[in-house]
């Protein structure tokens, strides 16, 4: 559950937590399809040592190095279900290796960049970027909502586990099978009340006359700024080194 | 018996959610804990079956270290019932939800099903056996999720909010089940924001705020002192709101008692 944690936004007044969430959406768009096109493991970590002066500018180290202590057991399930196949097939182990590794750095770029993106917009900022991008507003709340009720869920789902315990649950007895029908106890409780939770948000949204008016204006609007500009030259100019580095290699 | 010595824990937030808590409850003591929001008291039960385990003290259940045993042992002689039902019930009908602690304690069938027959007795469950428990009333839940717990017998019991929802009469219910449950030699705690359940049925009050207690003893001697009540936020009885604005000179919690003295400070205006 501590994954969830690492993605929930923190207010911050660094560069990186000012700066307009469009910019930054370049810059995980970009940073995104690099690690997505790279293949080499050396250029894939080059990337990942790209994320630690971002972390630290926006000073989300902890909470950043939870998300990847989080995400750690799913990183070793791609390592090995990589390996194991191709080991088998190939028959060549230094092969099959390169290319788990690549697959995991992969993954831990991945978490690293959206972390890095979601711990520093604020769910409104992003909201609001979006429908100046001319998303339509009901997509764009239905994301943010989305985005915001995950560390509700997580607390939830905590509160529930807390609660099957004190019955005598022991979610991690017996074998992979009965491991995972002891969820069931969490899990139904768990969905029931997200319906009942959407249901009363919906309820509420109607009774603060939510969609009366056709065409909806903002109290603040975004606006990019020269950092803007800055940051993202910078992103641009970092990406087309890392991808030069990457045909070097 | 429950010995707390000196137990702090934080959530990480840098706020100590419990600070340095000592208290001990003896075997068939019937006691509240009562405090504004956030004083820690959740955090405190949530330490004596283990869901949470001291940072700094340690919390000794029936001779055990809570440090050195499994939720699943300590809920045995713990039954915790958690203040929101819709985090228990998940089975198909009530009987299946109550016989889900007894079955994973690992009872025999004939136990469980003479527990089952008797919480559904007992908490006027009986007509609702084959019903989902989603189906019903809030209050109905609150009582199938006490029951679920009481229903295998643990020498504690801990109840974090048990009246929010009932009506009265479910209340002066539910206050004859504890204090029978009491009576058969259980001890009970309740945390509860409900000041006048405390005055009415229970003995002995221990009042937290921000992570501490900061009074703990009979409820007809707390209750009624007013720095504790402000220090808390807590909502004083009635009655000692009473006694406080009438200047009475031993303020009560106590219907009889007040009356009587209300009757004697009339007497003496008359001469």
């Amino acid at each position: 559950m501590k994954v969830f944690k690492a993605f929930e936004y923190r207010r911050g007044s660094t560069i990186l937590h000012r700066i307009d969430p469009r910019s930054k959406l370049v810059y995980l768009i970009l940073f995104t399809s690099l690690t997505v096109y790279f293949t080499k493991p050396l250029a894939l970590l080059i990337i990942f040592l790209s994320f630690l002066p971002m972390v630290h500018v926006g000073k989300i180290s902890t909470r950043w190095s939870q998300s990847l202590r989080g995400s750690l057991f799913f990183i070793v399930f791609i390592f090995v279900f990589n390996f194991v196949p191709t080991a088998y097939y190939s028959g060549n182990l230094f092969d099959a290796a390169i290319s788990a590794i690549a697959m995991s750095l992969r993954f831990l770029n991945l978490i690293s960049v959206f972390s890095i993106f979601f711990l520093t917009t604020s769910p409104e900022d992003l909201t609001q970027s979006m429908v100046q991008l001319k998303i339509p507003y009901d997509y764009a709340l239905t994301f943010n909502m989305a985005m915001r009720f995950v560390p509700t869920l997580s607390r939830e789902a905590q509160y529930i586990m807390d609660a099957q315990r004190s019955r005598g649950l022991e979610m991690e007895r017996g074998n992979f099978v009965s491991r995972i029908r002891n969820y069931i106890p969490v899990l139904i409780p768990l969905i029931i009340s997200s319906f009942r939770r959407a249901e009363l948000v919906a309820d509420a949204m109607e009774s603060r006359a939510f969609g009366a008016s056709k065409k909806r204006t903002s109290l603040y609007v975004l606006k990019m700024g020269r950092g803007d500009l800055l940051f993202v030259s910078a992103a641009i100019g970092s990406a087309l080194v890392l991808f030069a580095v990457n045909l070097l290699l | 018996m429950i010995r707390i010595e000196g137990v702090t824990y934080s959530y990480g937030d840098g706020i100590n959610a419990l600070d340095g808590v000592d208290l001990e409850v003896k075997d068939s003591e019937l006691l509240a804990i009562v405090g504004e929001n956030g004083a820690g008291k959740t955090t405190l039960v949530k330490h004596l079956n283990g869901l949470l385990k001291p940072q700094r003290g340690r919390v000794i259940v029936e001779g055990v270290d809570t440090k050195e045993t499994t939720v699943a042992t300590l809920a045995k002689k713990v039954g915790l019932v958690f203040q929101n039902p819709d985090h228990m019930l998940f089975a198909e009908t009530v009987e299946k939800e109550l016989s889900f602690a007894l079955t994973n304690f690992g009872l025999p069938p004939e136990e469980i099903a003479k527990r089952v027959e008797w919480a559904l007795i007992e908490f006027k469950l009986s007509n609702y056996r084959d019903r989902s428990p989603f189906t019903l009333s809030g209050g109905e839940k609150k009582r199938v999720s006490l029951a679920s717990v009481l229903c295998y017998d643990p020498q504690i019991i801990v109840l974090d909010e048990p009246t929010t929802g009932q009506d009265s009469l479910q209340k002066t219910r539910l206050a004859s089940t504890l204090a029978n449950l009491n009576r058969q030699g259980k001890t009970v705690i309740v945390v509860t924001h409900d000041i006048e359940f405390v005055a009415d049925f229970i003995p002995r009050v221990v009042v937290m705020s921000r992570g501490k207690i900061i009074a703990d003893g009979p409820t007809e001697e707390i209750l009624i002192r007013k720095d504790v009540m402000e220090a808390s936020s807590i909502l004083p009885p009635q009655l000692a709101e009473l006694s406080w604005k009438m200047g009475l000179n031993s303020p009560s919690i106590n219907t009889d008692m007040i009356v009587e003295e209300i009757r004697q400070m009339l007497r003496g205006e008359q001469k």
